[in-house]
């Protein structure tokens, strides 16, 4: 007799079974190279006796065991799909780099709601966005785009946080002193201007790329052995670096 | 050895869907009578069957699923729970000239 069974979610279960499905072709189309006569699955239907329960937040079931009655039926057929209905029906995989709802630091709620509109990714939203729709009016007021583009923002930003290799000190064709800062994803947005203070006194930004930021140095920063450099390279990436007299940075 | 971690997980009196289908699904669809010349072959099939379930999740949150056909026929105080595994299988190659 089977153990306990475990409860499980429609998709998770439908996933298994196209998983055995698969593997079920595998190995038929294996078998066809030698057999003269072989044969292919078109359908598989389940009906399943089944105990669904919802907790407010999602529906689960349970197999039904022996002896067990009352329970409800659920009934699932997996049809054939040529490889090109895949391509008309499905969504494209998730792209490198795309975010997935869960990375985004919203609340459980908006997280739950966006799902329901079919919206998984950061990707989807910005389809969404793209294509003029209201999210506000769809979803009863609880979902604004605007609000939730900067958690995008933020989201993609910590996951390319920007990285200083080196710092330099260096003089201008006029003797004047400045500082180079060197690295990976710097200033990568190229609507922000980046913001630096040395040493508590604002400092003027001279160029920005995601490379390397120049930044103007004068009296007013009062340059000593150690050098607070604070760098905002935008609103989700602020950088402090401790300069020391030279060319190390720390 | 994915496989032998599925197959240890569910009920030993049961085996992964996929087995199911395969045991189902080998068989001679090919008939010959070599003296009246007659060769005569299934070309589509379906299966209704009743079958047992055993659903089990690893510890990576991925389900399994074991079958099988009716595994006891006497009446017992508690009965099974049969589901029903509908399949079709079709012909994909034909013997040449037939």
């Amino acid at each position: 007799m089977a153990t306990e069974n475990t409860a499980w979610q429609l998709e998770d279960f439908v996933d298994s079974l196209v998983v055995e499905l698969d593997k079920t072709r595998e190995t038929l189309a294996v078998k066809a190279i030698n057999k003269p006569l072989s044969y292919t699955v078109k359908e598989v239907a389940l009906d399943l006796n089944i105990f669904p329960s919802y907790d407010g937040d999602q529906i689960t079931f349970i197999t039904a065991q022996p002896g067990q009655e009352g329970a409800s039926k659920v009934s699932i057929q997996l049809g054939s799909i040529t490889d090109q209905q895949v391509r008309a029906t499905s969504k494209t995989p998730s792209a490198k780099g795309d975010v997935t709802i869960d990375e985004i630091d919203v609340d459980k709620a908006t997280k739950k709601k966006l799902r329901k509109l079919g919206v998984n990714s950061v990707d989807d939203l910005q389809q969404i966005e793209q294509k003029n729709v209201d999210l506000k009016k769809v979803s009863d007021n609880s979902v604004d785009y605007s609000t939730l583009a900067k958690q995008i923002q933020k989201s993609k930003r910590d996951q390319n946080p920007p990285r200083v290799r080196a710092v330099s000190l260096s003089i201008d064709e006029d003797q004047k002193p400045y500082l180079v800062i060197k690295g990976d994803n710097l200033a990568i947005d190229p609507v922000f201007n980046p913001v630096a203070v040395v040493n508590k006194s604002l400092a003027g930004v001279m160029s920005s790329s995601p490379k390397e930021v120049k930044i103007r140095l004068d009296s007013a920063h009062d340059l000593t052995d150690n050098n607070e450099v604070i760098l905002t390279f935008d609103p989700f990436a602020v950088m402090k670096v401790n300069v020391k007299t030279g060319t190390s940075a720390s | 050895m994915r496989e032998d971690l599925q197959d240890s997980m569910i009920d030993e009196a049961f085996m992964p869907f996929q087995r199911v289908l395969e045991e189902m699904l080998s068989f001679n669809g090919e008939f010959v009578d070599e003296e009246a010349g007659v060769r005569t072959y299934i070309s589509r099939y379906e299966i209704e069957s009743p079958v047992e379930l055993d659903v089990v999740k690893d510890e990576n949150g991925e389900l399994h699923i074991g079958s099988t056909p009716p595994l006891y026929y006497v009446d017992t105080t508690f009965r099974p729970s049969f589901h029903k595994l509908k399949f079709t299988a079709e012909i994909t190659r034909e013997i040449n000239g037939d």
